[in-house]
């Protein structure tokens, strides 16, 4: 308490002495008024932003005096200008088509993952601050259409417009994520301060990374190595009362003057949090520690380029005690206990059961520019472990359940012509061998067998720029071999080979507007190949009463077939995303709509009761089923005047298995969210102060599957029964969580301090402290959500 | 420039190929924890051969019932001692964790064994014993033979009386709670985590 006082005194004292109140703002526009949103603009000496979806950058609380403004963006001639502060209006930034090649200092511009005709949103400079402290998962919650599905309060992991885990690709640093993202209490392992901006592609037509994308993308970008001499950086740091976690990061970053080209940047995080709490009673063992740091090294000549990069992120995270059960009466007693078993007063410590994780990526990317084109190239090495403890009798305690580790090697190709002013093209090859191995000792049957899997793919794509209308195409083909070696429940060793082969493709099409607004449409055909989890997972999941059993086990005997001989078809999605936008002075409005179609979505299917020495069990297996996913995204932003906006999002989404005319499980309900922001300066030309205030709406899943009670499963089992022997309609132990509604408040600023900018922002989450569960997290059945958070952060850019 | 090319393609393969050659054999799990056999073995008291039931999973957490034996019968007015023996058939004899009753026994402290059962069978206990469905059911008292470091019952050794009545269909559950860091005077069944939760048909002649 006594440093927060200290704390805000000094500030105070900061206030009061600054006399840097002034905002430079402007637009981003092309010759033809089309808005660029992700332009990367700097104003020297100081700081740089990305122009927002609606083209539009802002530079706060800046110092009077004169600025080298520079705007970059992939495609076109660099903007160069000096700007007065104040300026007497915004400015309006023409970019200019570049007919020559790319400049080679900027190719690897981060927005080349991005297309004009995609459907997509950036979470980057303030709105990225203001998730400064949670995870991944949770800060792109942020985005209209993205939820996520939780395992207690630490684990998230990304839900874009209904889909997750193996139907989300992940882009790190350019590179796809490859982790265990089969679970669905295995988070990504990525450490969000990695990122400059996070994109989010809604639609499924980032064809050139390959299969998997059917619900969307999530690629994480850091900022350009600095090209330029000097020394920068920044720190963040973080404290929250739930939990009472703390986070602390720094990043350093710099050029040479010997070496002109050369940048390189050294950043690292640090995350620890006790046991979380709801507003009545500790969440026992739901505490986590996070070490991550990375190191990137460029050196960028006039036609070609090499860059570094190796990132590590390791976490060790507990799992909620109260949700470890074995059978489905312990399961019945858990759910009806709160609060849950073994809770006891905060800690630090963690214990069984948990997670430990650690992810390293090392990548190599150079390019070169030629009169035949553009070409780049990648290797990724990505080295991932995973283990998993359980309350387990004895010495078996300290020895994982679950000891995984994947090794996944990528290299990919690329070549960008530019035919004409009207026409370029990309074609690509992308390659992928991954090995993934149950590390021997667990003391009992793995859950997921071994297995080497070589991928290889090919695409190409084409941009044809038809003035007011802009249109893209691709088409890919992806070739899958897995060589899986395992042992089944009776631990009888073994061993197949398959290869699955298919074509992806997908069209887009932007018509830009002279009042600032855009259409988009794009239809994309995608497609993945099943996981080797999907078709040969054994066993009981953490914190979860039910057996998993995959595509491959007979359903009588246990045994392991060959995939030849069971109705197998490869997953595949047709998703047709349209949306609108406008941006002007006074409105910022989006509106999507979007239709997912999947044709033989693989999902947990409640297939019958089997009993063991520890009582009946509900079973689960992998089935396959046509799917639909059909829903909205909504965002507007008003501004009512120059201090007082109003912001409104929805998220709308239903589900329905359309073969079994059955809803789905897990499909995050619909959201409604308002926000009002307030801004004001202190004095005449002291800081701006900024407040905000929201709320959140979200609705119960009124389109959830039946619910069978725990009593009736025990009671049909008692009675010789076997309760969906004649009904496999999808179901759940209970129903969904009734609709709630979270209020927050934040309050934010910037000073400059010579050249030092300090952000400083207080967060109050859940501030009326309400109890309430998400539909989507799996510790709904067991825990209420945790209470009231206060977050304060601060960030130091220098 | 081509060298430059060249130097990318060949540290691009030269990494593929170094990072290729781990396929290594996977080595078969011993499964400890499995439990495929449980024997009750109710001894008279005063002698004469013993009655005992088997339960068998063979296939664990595999979709195959669990075979359960029995009835259990047992004559009227007589005094038993019921003895559990827990087996890892996947294990061999000789092998480490073959024998669960073993490890049972070590960590008796955070193990317990509860009852339930037809009222009426037994003389002693009486009531239907000690399986809780609700923190509020109420439970009656177990002969427990052996008991942990504590003091507390575990219930690998157990003394039942049969009642002088002739029954039939009646049953007989046995529960295994695992409680670490909960087994405390007052934990109940439904503290823990289950290990075994089996209920046999039970006679009396």
């Amino acid at each position: 308490m006594k440093l927060l006082l200290v704390c805000f005194f000094w500030l105070w004292a900061v206030l009061a002495h600054s006399q840097c109140a002034y905002t430079l703002s402007g637009t981003v526009a092309t010759e033809a008024s089309e808005l660029l949103s992700g332009a990367s603009v700097e104003l020297l000496p100081g700081t740089a932003v990305s122009s927002n979806e609606q083209g539009v950058f802002r530079f706060e609380n800046l110092c009077a005096g004169s600025y080298r403004l520079r705007v970059r963006f992939i495609g076109f001639e660099p903007y160069e200008a000096t700007v007065q502060v104040p300026a007497s209006s915004s400015l309006a930034v023409i970019l200019i088509v570049q007919q020559t090649l790319l400049d080679v200092v900027e190719v690897h511009d981060h927005f080349e993952h991005v297309a004009k005709t995609n459907n997509y949103k950036t979470l980057s400079g303030k709105e990225l601050d203001e998730t400064r402290g949670l995870s991944l998962g949770e800060a792109l919650k942020k985005i209209s259409g993205v939820s996520t599905i939780q395992t207690g309060p630490a684990i998230f992991k990304p839900v874009i417009h209904g889909l997750h885990s193996q139907r989300i690709l992940i882009l790190n640093n350019g590179i796809r994520q490859e982790g265990q993202q089969w679970g669905a209490e295995h988070a990504p392992e990525i450490d969000p301060f990695i990122a400059s901006n996070i994109i989010v592609i809604k639609d499924a037509s980032a064809i050139k990374y390959g299969t998997d994308a059917l619900g969307g993308v999530v690629v994480v970008n850091p900022a350009d190595l600095p090209t330029q001499k000097g020394i920068g950086g920044e720190v963040n740091m973080v404290a929250q009362t739930n939990g009472r976690a703390g986070t602390l990061s720094g990043m350093l970053e710099g050029g040479s003057e010997k070496f002109e080209g050369f940048g390189w940047r050294v950043q690292g995080t640090g995350r620890k949090s006790g046991d979380s709490n709801t507003p009545d009673y500790i969440l026992s063992n739901t505490g986590f520690t996070e070490f991550n740091f990375s190191v990137a090294a460029g050196l960028h000549k006039k036609s070609k380029g090499i860059d570094f990069f190796f990132s590590r992120f390791q976490t060790e995270l507990g799992i909620l005690k109260g949700s470890s059960i074995s059978s489905t009466e312990d399961l019945r007693t858990a759910m009806e206990r709160e609060p849950p078993q073994y809770t006891q007063p905060f800690t630090y410590a963690i214990e069984n059961p948990r997670q430990e994780v650690a992810h390293n990526l090392l990548k190599v990317n150079g390019h070169l520019h030629t009169d035949y084109g553009d070409f780049k190239m990648q290797y990724g090495f990505q080295y991932n472990t995973r283990k998993e403890f359980d309350i387990r009798r004895d010495s078996l305690n300290f020895i994982p359940a679950i000891d995984l580790e994947l090794i996944t090697n990528t290299l990919d190709a690329e070549w960008q012509q530019h035919t004409s002013k009207r026409f370029s093209s990309n074609a690509g090859l992308n390659t992928l061998i991954q090995i993934n191995n149950n590390l021997p000792g667990t003391q009992r049957i793995p859950f997921i067998p071994d297995f080497t899997n070589y991928a290889g793919g090919l695409f190409y794509t084409g941009k044809l720029n038809l003035e007011t209308w802009l249109v893209d195409f691709g088409v890919r083909y992806d070739y899958r071999y897995y060589n899986v070696v395992g042992f089944d429940f009776a631990n009888r060793p073994y061993t197949s080979t398959y290869s699955f082969g298919n074509a992806s493709f997908s069209f887009g099409a932007t018509r830009s507007f002279k009042n600032r607004s855009a259409f988009i449409t794009n239809l994309a055909s995608s497609w993945r190949p099943p996981h080797v989890s999907e078709l040969y997972s054994f066993g009981v999941h953490q914190s979860v009463a039910a057996i998993e059993y995959g595509l491959l086990l007979d359903e009588t005997t246990g045994k392991v077939l060959d995939l030849n001989t069971v109705d197998f078809k490869n997953e595949k999605a047709l998703k047709w995303v349209n949306s609108w936008h406008v941006a002007n002075d006074r409105v910022t409005a989006e509106v999507t709509g979007y239709v997912n179609y999947v044709f033989n979505y693989t999902y947990l299917r409640p297939s019958g009761v089997t009993q063991t020495v520890r009582g009946a069990y509900p079973f689960f297996r992998y089935t396959q089923t046509n799917a639909s996913f059909l829903g909205t995204d909504l965002f507007g932003k008003f501004n009512a005047t120059t201090a007082l906006s109003v912001t409104g999002m929805i998220s709308l989404l239903r589900a329905y298995d359309q073969t079994n005319t059955d809803f789905l499980i897990y499909i995050p309900p619909n959201r409604y969210e308002l926000g009002m922001e307030w801004k004001k300066s202190i004095g005449k030309n002291g800081p701006a102060l900024t407040f905000e205030a929201t709320a959140l709406y979200v609705d119960q899943q009124r389109r959830a599957p039946r619910v069978v009670t725990v009593n009736e499963i025990l009671d049909a089992y008692g009675n010789q029964q076997d309760p969906f022997e004649n009904d496999s309609r999808n179901f759940d132990f209970l129903a969904p969580p009734p609709a709630y509604f979270l209020l927050s408040m934040q309050a934010g600023t910037s000073i400059w301090m010579g050249t030092t900018k300090l952000f400083i922002l207080v967060r109050a989450s859940n501030l009326a402290n309400a109890a309430y569960r998400e539909y989507t997290n799996r510790m709904r059945y067991y825990a209420d959500e945790v209470g009231r958070n206060i977050a304060l952060s601060l960030k130091f850019s220098f | 420039m081509k060298t430059f090319l060249h130097v990318l393609l060949l540290m691009a393969v030269g990494a593929l190929l170094v990072f290729t050659g781990c396929d290594d054999d996977p080595g078969k799990e011993n499964v400890p924890e499995l439990i495929t056999e449980v024997t009750l073995t109710f001894t008279p008291a005063g002698g004469g051969s013993a009655v005992v039931v088997t339960a068998t999973d063979p296939d664990g957490d595999g979709p195959q019932d669990l075979q359960v034996d029995g009835p259990i019968t047992l004559a009227k007015n007589t005094t038993y001692v019921l003895t559990l023996e827990l087996i890892n058939g996947l294990l061999d004899p000789g092998d480490d964790g073959y024998y669960i009753t073993e490890e049972i026994e070590e960590e008796a402290d955070e193990h317990q064994f509860f009852f339930r059962f037809s009222e009426g069978v037994f003389a002693s206990p009486t009531g239907s014993g000690n399986i809780k469905d609700t923190p509020s059911t109420p439970v009656g008292t177990i002969n427990y033979l052996d008991e942990d470091d504590n003091g507390r019952p575990l219930g690998l050794s157990t003394s039942w009386t049969t009642d002088n009545v002739t029954v039939s269909d009646k049953s007989f559950r046995v529960m295994l709670k695992h409680q670490p860091g909960l087994k405390s005077a007052t934990s109940t069944s439904l503290d823990g985590e289950t290990d075994v939760d089996l209920t046999f048909v039970l006679h009396v002649n």
